[in-house]
């Protein structure tokens, strides 16, 4: 089992969630409204008046075989909407109940 | 949930809700009555105390004089006017605007009753009457006749007045100009003094013969009878069988001493339209009524009622006001739909897209139509002012959804889908979008609470424009997302039509390119940025005195509503034939050299005693109305002040006028017309005043632009009196009283009964025939009778004097008034003003004597102090808005700034354009106030976005500026050309707003100009300065710390 953190513009979250469950994914836990900024490029997302756009974040918990085929789907969709700004990270899980 | 999200997300229900709206709004719009003005009250209330037999002196001083003093102390007054003349005192009471005129009128009723027991015996009881604008008539009818000019009033009476009363709305239907019939038995003064028989005699007997009396019921067998005495006369002639006296035994009869005549009574208004003898047919309409629909029903019911009524009768119109309705109406209506389209060209030309271009101008009628439901709400109506609110806002409802719009659009461009790019779009430009709608309603809100007559005019406006504002608020944070996002595709979707090929290759390049410009320029401002401010004072301060140096003011602008009213006057005591003859022939001159006059109408003559209405203004045998109509503005060259002024040249040519004052617009507008200007000389020695008004009347005469100078103060009026000798009255056992009493029923007539018939009365008038009271002679020879049968002539116990007297004595604010007034053409009136007030200075004023100048100078003064204090609670409120929403006092006062330049930019525009700054042009300076601020806050708002993005200040201003041009100038260019039509309005009653367009497009262009470059060389130098105290700050902290470090160390060491 792995852990996939996706922070998102918000503007995609509505999509992202539909589309998980045509990816076999059925759990996820996401928090709306968080702030942050990327690494390298892109706006930051403070829902401040400046930076006024907010980002989401959703954790899923999934196979390891659905971790790639959810992985190119999020790149897709980085790519096709580039200024929007889209990030996922992958830890393993120990244990669960 | 908010506002954006929910409508985004539920379109159906968001767009059936603003459908809803707009189905409302116009079922409510069918409903709503259509006026002139909004409901006016006129604030005025009338007491009319009649003392009968009284001089205007003693008038004055035992009646005018006590009820003045008391009714002063009435709340809220601002004048008492009183005319007192022969027999009767007349107090106007005018309120301050916006009283409450229910509770005044019953103070005002308190105290006339407190006081009314202390009046001196004989007098009436007040009688209290309050004005309204209601008493304006809705229409005035001619009718002309014939054959049957002598039965007209019975005509006209059953077969129009009656039908036209059961008009829902119609008011009362009065009929005046046509004599009444009258039984007149003309006595033969010889004759009834050889039988010995006085006239009240006869008139006691023909009251006494003229009589049905019940006698009761009786029963005859099974039945029960009534009984009845039938003497009343059944035909006229019947009078003349009547026995009135006998002598030697054999009976006189009334056919013996007198001549009965069943024929119309003589002294009466005589009316004429176009040279024909006329009645006219006044209608006046209910409280709340709606003008239009009475017109319309009462031109529908005319034709009807032709049918019936004797063919030689015509019935014209000579006034109606709902025509000056129909016709300002449609030209507001025809202004805004021209608006309607310009500001959609415009944002077409920014947005080069079909589909934001509908999203925007929805955004237009929702908002517009919304309104009539407070309208219809608020009892209020459809007139100049609501729909002028339209006009204005219409290019100021779309300012709001471009905003959002613009926003939206850059989110998808940046890849977000429509539905999302929505939501955030907006939510992120909500809060600039609210502070500048508020910045508007602090402007329009306080508006509706000035007091006075400019309260009255601009509350509905102020409310209008609020509701509106924030109705299109509401639609550009719910209706505007929504339809974003069902409606605009994101840019991979897109197919290019024809058009949009067309607008990237021809329109967008020119954008671009601006774009491009600006920022150069932005480059060059901020690096010169003290010169640029420099610059920018000396232009203000060039403009200032431009404009202060040709400003001109004036009250308010004078409209051409196709009628002139005249009033002129032959010499006092002129007999009615005569200056009728002098009417026709002016009415002739007036056909002959005017072609553009339709209808000419005048009345002259004394208004009989029960026409309270005619008889409030000032009528009498030498005196003539004319009204007179012309054709529509359009259809002709001159206006009406032209026709006005070649009106006074003619008739200053005919010798037989004594006076004549023209008045363009007519008697009774209230507003509009013409301006005038009165200039005031009080004081109680009536030969001094009239000395001084003389010499005033001949220097006013002097200033150049005033016409129709005439003195109030009527003329001394030549009179006879008849001074009895009380003695030798006492001596006959005669008093006063008796003796004037039968002067009076000799000369004037004694009424003591009525002729009925067809269930209408007609006066049974008793007095001298015609040839018997021509000459002083026949009032010296008049017979007396004393109780002792004894008869004594007039001549033998008292004589026949001739003096004059004076007819009136006008006072205001209790004291002795005389105005000597006149009319303004063509100059504007603080030119005049200016002159007027040279020439009092230069006159020496005897003592007890003072002179003051009123007239539209003192509404305008008036208003403008009323103005100039919301002037300045606007701008301090619009201040608190924008410092609340940047929480900063430096940057709301950047923007503030650009308030003054445009003002001047509005007072260069009047000056050049020829407008004089009146209470319209002054309005139009309260709205800049909201209206300029805007583009300063999305400039500044931006460029604050663009330094908390880490830019540099120079960076953040040109790029800030270079990224905002385009909103600035859409919502600029559609308020400025929205307001194009109202500025060069053509139609009827433009001339009213066409000053507020001129000052708004000026105020407007000129400071958007500055904006552009004003407001980012002031950011530069003030967020410079800023930045530098920052840096000192920080040094100076700096350097305390080191500072407190060493000490620590000395001491250390020490």
């Amino acid at each position: 089992m792995k852990a996939v953190m996706i922070t998102l513009d918000q503007a995609h979250y509505a999509q992202i969630v539909d589309d998980l469950a045509r990816l076999n994914i059925r759990g996820f836990t996401s928090w709306k409204e968080v702030s942050g900024r990327g690494s390298k490029t892109g706006d930051p997302h403070y829902g401040s008046h400046a930076w006024p756009s907010m980002n989401n974040a959703i954790l899923t918990v999934i196979e390891d075989d659905r971790v790639q085929p959810l992985l190119d789907y999020l790149k897709k969709l980085d790519t096709e909407y580039e200024n929007l700004g889209l990030r996922a990270f992958v830890w393993n899980i120990e244990n669960m109940i | 949930m908010k506002l954006y999200n929910n409508a985004v997300k539920n379109p159906v229900g968001t767009s059936l809700i603003f459908i809803g709206i707009v189905l409302i709004g116009l079922m409510f719009y069918r409903q709503l009555p259509i006026d002139l003005y909004p409901d006016i009250d006129m604030s005025m209330i009338s007491v009319m105390t009649s003392y009968p037999g009284a001089g205007s002196d003693d008038v004055e001083a035992n009646v005018t004089r006590p009820l003045e003093d008391v009714l002063n102390s009435t709340e809220n007054i601002k004048h008492i006017t009183s005319r007192s003349r022969d027999g009767m005192s007349l107090i106007m009471l005018q309120f301050e605007f916006g009283s409450n005129m229910t509770e005044i009128m019953n103070d005002v009723r308190d105290k006339v009753d407190m006081i009314a027991g202390f009046l001196p015996d004989g007098v009436e009881d007040p009688m209290l009457l309050k004005f309204s604008s209601d008493m304006i008539p809705v229409m005035v009818l001619s009718a002309t006749a014939k054959e049957s000019t002598n039965a007209m009033y019975k005509i006209l009476d059953d077969q129009i007045a009656n039908p036209l009363n059961r008009i829902p709305g119609v008011g009362t239907v009065s009929i005046s100009g046509a004599p009444q019939r009258e039984i007149q038995v003309n006595v033969n003064p010889q004759k009834i003094e050889a039988y010995n028989i006085g006239i009240e005699q006869i008139a006691q007997i023909i009251s006494a013969e003229n009589i049905n009396v019940p006698a009761g019921n009786f029963d005859v067998g099974t039945q029960t009878y009534l009984l009845r005495l039938e003497g009343e006369f059944a035909r006229s002639n019947e009078l003349n069988d009547i026995v009135v006296g006998s002598m030697g035994g054999r009976p006189v009869y009334l056919k013996d001493v007198a001549t009965v005549k069943d024929t119309l009574e003589n002294r009466v208004m005589e009316n004429y339209t176009n040279g024909v003898r006329s009645a006219s047919i006044v209608i006046q309409k209910q409280t709340g009524a709606n003008t239009v629909s009475i017109a319309n029903a009462v031109k529908e019911q005319i034709p009807i009622l032709m049918k019936n009524m004797p063919p030689d009768i015509e019935i014209v119109t000579v006034m109606d006001t709902s025509d000056q309705v129909i016709t300002s109406i449609n030209s507001l209506l025809e202004t805004i739909i021209l608006a309607l389209i310009i500001v959609g060209i415009v944002v077409l030309f920014f947005l080069g897209r079909w589909r934001a271009t509908i999203i925007i101008m929805v955004a237009i009628p929702v908002s517009l139509i919304g309104s009539f439901i407070y309208l219809y709400i608020t009892g209020n109506t459809i007139n100049i002012i609501s729909l002028s609110a339209l006009s204005i806002t219409i290019g100021m409802v779309v300012d709001d959804a471009i905003v959002v719009l613009e926003n939206i659009t850059t989110h998808i461009e940046r890849g977000s889908r429509p539905e999302q790019a929505a939501i955030y779009g907006t939510e992120e430009v909500s809060l600039s979008v609210i502070a500048s709608t508020l910045t508007i309603i602090a402007v329009f809100l306080p508006m509706t609470m000035v007091g006075g007559f400019a309260g009255i005019m601009f509350q509905q406006l102020g409310w209008m424009v609020t509701i509106i504002i924030t109705l299109s608020l509401v639609i550009s944070l719910s209706l505007t997302p929504m339809m974003t996002a069902k409606m605009l595709r994101s840019t991979k979707e897109v197919n290019l039509t024809g058009f949009d090929k067309w607008y990237q290759k021809a329109i967008l390049p020119l954008l671009d390119k601006l774009d491009r410009g600006y920022a150069k320029l932005l480059r060059t401002i901020t690096g010169n940025r003290k010169k640029t401010i420099g610059l920018m004072i000396l232009i203000f301060i060039v403009g200032a005195v431009y404009s202060a140096l040709t400003m001109k003011t004036e009250f308010m602008p004078q409209s051409d509503n196709n009628d002139i009213a005249m009033t002129i006057e032959t010499p006092p005591g002129t007999r009615m034939e005569v200056t009728r003859d002098a009417g026709h022939r002016i009415e002739r001159m007036i056909k002959d050299k005017f072609p553009e006059v339709e209808i000419v109408s005048f009345s002259v003559g004394q208004a009989s005693d029960d026409n309270t209405f005619a008889a409030m203004q000032d009528n009498g045998p030498n005196i003539m109305k004319y009204n007179i109509r012309l054709s529509k503005a359009k259809f002709r060259t001159k206006s009406i002040f032209d026709v006005s002024d070649e009106l006074r040249i003619e008739l200053s040519g005919m010798p037989e006028l004594h006076r004549f004052i023209v008045q363009p617009g007519g008697g009774n507008t209230g507003m509009g017309g013409s301006n005038n200007l009165q200039v005031e000389i009080y004081g109680y020695d009536l030969d001094a005043t009239d000395q001084v008004a003389a010499e005033m009347k001949s220097k006013l005469e002097q200033v150049e632009g005033l016409r129709d100078i005439i003195i109030t103060r009527k003329d001394y009026r030549m009179e006879y009196h008849v001074e009895f000798d009380r003695e030798k009255l006492a001596n006959n056992g005669l008093n006063m009283a008796s003796a004037a009493s039968v002067v009076r029923n000799r000369i004037n007539g004694l009424v003591m009964s009525r002729f009925r018939e067809d269930g209408e009365e007609y006066d049974i008038v008793v007095r001298y025939d015609e040839p018997y009271r021509q000459s002083l002679e026949d009032v010296e020879n008049i017979l007396i009778y004393t109780p002792t049968g004894k008869g004594v002539r007039v001549k033998d116990v008292g004589r026949v004097v001739e003096s004059s007297s004076l007819p009136q004595i006008d006072r205001k604010n209790r004291q002795r008034v005389v105005n000597v007034e006149g009319s303004i053409y063509k100059r504007a009136l603080s030119d005049v003003v200016l002159d007027v007030d040279k020439v009092i200075a230069s006159t020496d004023l005897p003592s007890g004597v003072q002179m003051e100048i009123s007239g539209s100078v003192e509404d305008q003064q008036e208003s403008f102090a009323e103005l100039g204090l919301l002037l300045m609670i606007v701008s301090l409120l619009v201040y608190i808005v924008l410092a609340s929403q940047f929480e900063s006092l430096t940057y709301p006062f950047i923007i503030i700034m650009t308030v003054p330049f445009a003002f001047v930019g509005s007072l260069i525009l009047l000056a050049i354009t020829g407008a004089p700054l009146g209470i319209m042009g002054l309005v139009g300076l309260v709205m800049l106030v909201g209206m300029v601020v805007k583009n300063g806050i999305v400039l500044i708002d931006y460029i604050n976005l663009n330094r908390e993005r880490g830019m540099s200040i120079i960076t953040a201003v040109i790029h800030g500026g270079r990224s905002r041009l385009r909103p600035v100038l859409m919502t600029t260019l559609t308020t400025i050309l929205g307001m194009i039509p109202m500025a060069i309005g053509t139609g009827q009653g433009s001339e009213m707003w066409q000053s507020l367009g001129v000052a708004i497009i000026g105020g407007m262009t000129f400071s958007t100009i500055i904006t552009l470059i004003l407001v980012p060389a002031l950011y530069s130098v003030f967020g410079g300065n800023g930045v530098k105290r920052n840096r000192r700050k920080h040094r100076a902290k700096i350097k305390a710390v080191e500072g407190v470090e060493s000490d620590t160390i000395e001491v250390a060491n020490a």
